[in-house]
């Protein structure tokens, strides 16, 4: 026993001598700050729900939701959340949950400086920390609300703590561990500062999937605002329009998504599609032909839709 | 149920997927015609065909585990549901091993001393009582 135990603690100090040896960002962000980042920043009004046991997931949503002005409590997330067996919630599911809400979710770059830059634009962020050690790992949901460059402190809503303040050096050990996983939720028409093209609409369009297209639309206009010309933002309005019956809302983003698009066979596919649902058969005939003759991994909706369009021709 | 029981009809199901996939009938959605938006944002799509066998093989496999972690069936469904394809075939056939966010402490004596250490040098943040001697 005692063999073991004394082996154990040999381990653990290679293990910190190795794994403990630095943290990299913490010391980057502090030996350089970007000029345009705060010092310091404290998002006093994000509302805290005190952790029961294992639902960390739950409370650490909640407070994101309801911060993002979606009225959600713990007890309503648990369900959606939490693994019985595990004693947790896992990190896909935190984003599905988040959407089943109506709320963006977004996972961050796994940058402190992206995290910050969040905060520091209002957004609170959900963390992954691995607590303990790799080979022991205490996996928790935290929220942090606010930063101290000057004091190099993270704050956070954390388990029982309402403003649990972590030296930045332990703060970067633990989020480490969970190589820097961190989340945003956010409402309609909001787009995180950092946010990367592509991975961001392909966040609003599974978002899409389950959600009210009126709210879902509203994101997609603003993504056109921050990246003009996007296809699949063009595409996802011209969808959501199109769900919500606003047809001519729904042409006018297809032939625009055409027209800055002109080898994108989703644009001419749903274009021919509109068309021809207001009878306009003609044009329907063009679009969709246009959309058969790019080809590529739609080519077999594209040929439907063309096929559809000379049926109902006919009738 | 016994493994093999559950093998069983987890591969009978993929069998039923399948060929339901194949007809294509319970497959309509109500967006006929359309190419949706996250179709279009996944221009990678070599074989969507395949792709979309896929998804449906992770879904029903997410499914079947997340039941098997305790949750109820309705709630399991509509949890499945709310992933994307993508996610689905990431934790597809490793729930079991992915990380569960919960704080669990039930720490052995050993490791309690290593933590409250690593704890008080600022490595580890396992307790409330403890505070860092790191700036």
């Amino acid at each position: 026993m005692l063999i073991r135990d004394v082996r154990l603690l040999a381990g653990v100090f290679l293990l910190c001598l190795g794994a403990c040896a630095n943290t990299p960002q913490t010391r980057s962000l502090l030996d350089s700050s970007p000029g345009d980042l705060p010092r310091h920043t404290e998002l006093t009004e994000v509302p805290y729900f005190a952790q029961e046991a294992f639902q960390c997931g739950p409370a650490s949503l909640a407070m994101s939701l309801n911060a993002a002005g979606i009225e959600v409590t713990p007890e309503t997330l648990k369900p959606e959340l939490y693994l019985p067996d595990r004693h947790g919630s896992l990190q896909v599911e935190m984003l599905a949950a988040t959407r089943r809400h109506g709320a963006t979710a977004y996972q961050l770059a796994p940058e402190l400086n992206d995290m910050l830059r969040e905060i520091a634009a209002g957004t609170p962020v959900i963390v992954l920390q691995n607590l303990a050690l790799s080979w022991y790992p205490v996996w928790h949901y935290a929220v942090v609300v606010g930063y101290d460059l000057d004091r190099a402190e993270i704050i956070l809503r954390s388990g029982l703590e309402r403003r649990q303040i972590l030296p930045m050096t332990t703060f970067e050990y633990t989020w480490a561990r969970s190589n820097c996983w961190a989340m945003v939720a956010l409402p309609p028409g909001k787009i995180p500062e950092t946010a990367e093209e592509t991975s961001f609409i392909a966040a609003v369009s599974a978002l899409e999937k389950i959600s009210d297209p009126e709210r879902v639309q509203s994101t997609y206009l603003a993504a056109l605002n921050r990246w003009p010309g996007n296809l699949s933002a063009q595409i996802g309005v011209g969808n959501t329009a199109y769900r919500l019956n606003n047809l001519a809302q729904a042409e006018a983003a297809f032939r625009q998504a055409a027209q800055d698009h002109p080898d994108s066979v989703a644009a001419f596919n749903n274009l021919a599609q509109i068309l021809s649902d207001q009878t306009r058969y003609e044009e329907a005939m063009e679009a969709a032909r246009r959309a058969v003759s790019l080809g590529g991994p739609l080519l077999q909706t594209a040929q439907e839709t063309l096929a559809d369009i000379e049926s109902r021709m006919k009738r | 149920m016994t493994q093999k029981y559950s093998d069983f009809m987890r591969w009978t199901s993929r069998v039923v997927i399948l060929s339901m996939l194949v007809t294509g009938l319970p497959l309509q959605s109500a967006f006929a015609g359309m190419v949706e938006t996250d179709q279009a944002v996944a221009n990678d799509l070599a074989g969507q065909d395949r792709a979309r066998i896929n998804a449906f093989i992770d879904r029903e496999d997410v499914l079947a585990q997340l039941q098997n972690q305790g949750v109820t069936a309705g709630e399991a469904k509509a949890r499945v549901n709310a992933l994307t394809d993508d996610e689905a075939h990431n934790i597809a056939g490793k729930l079991d091993q992915l990380p569960a966010g919960g704080e669990v402490l039930s720490v052995l004596l050993t490791v309690f001393i290593v933590l409250l250490v690593t704890d008080i040098l600022g490595f580890t943040k396992v307790f409330p009582f403890t505070k860092s001697i790191k700036r």
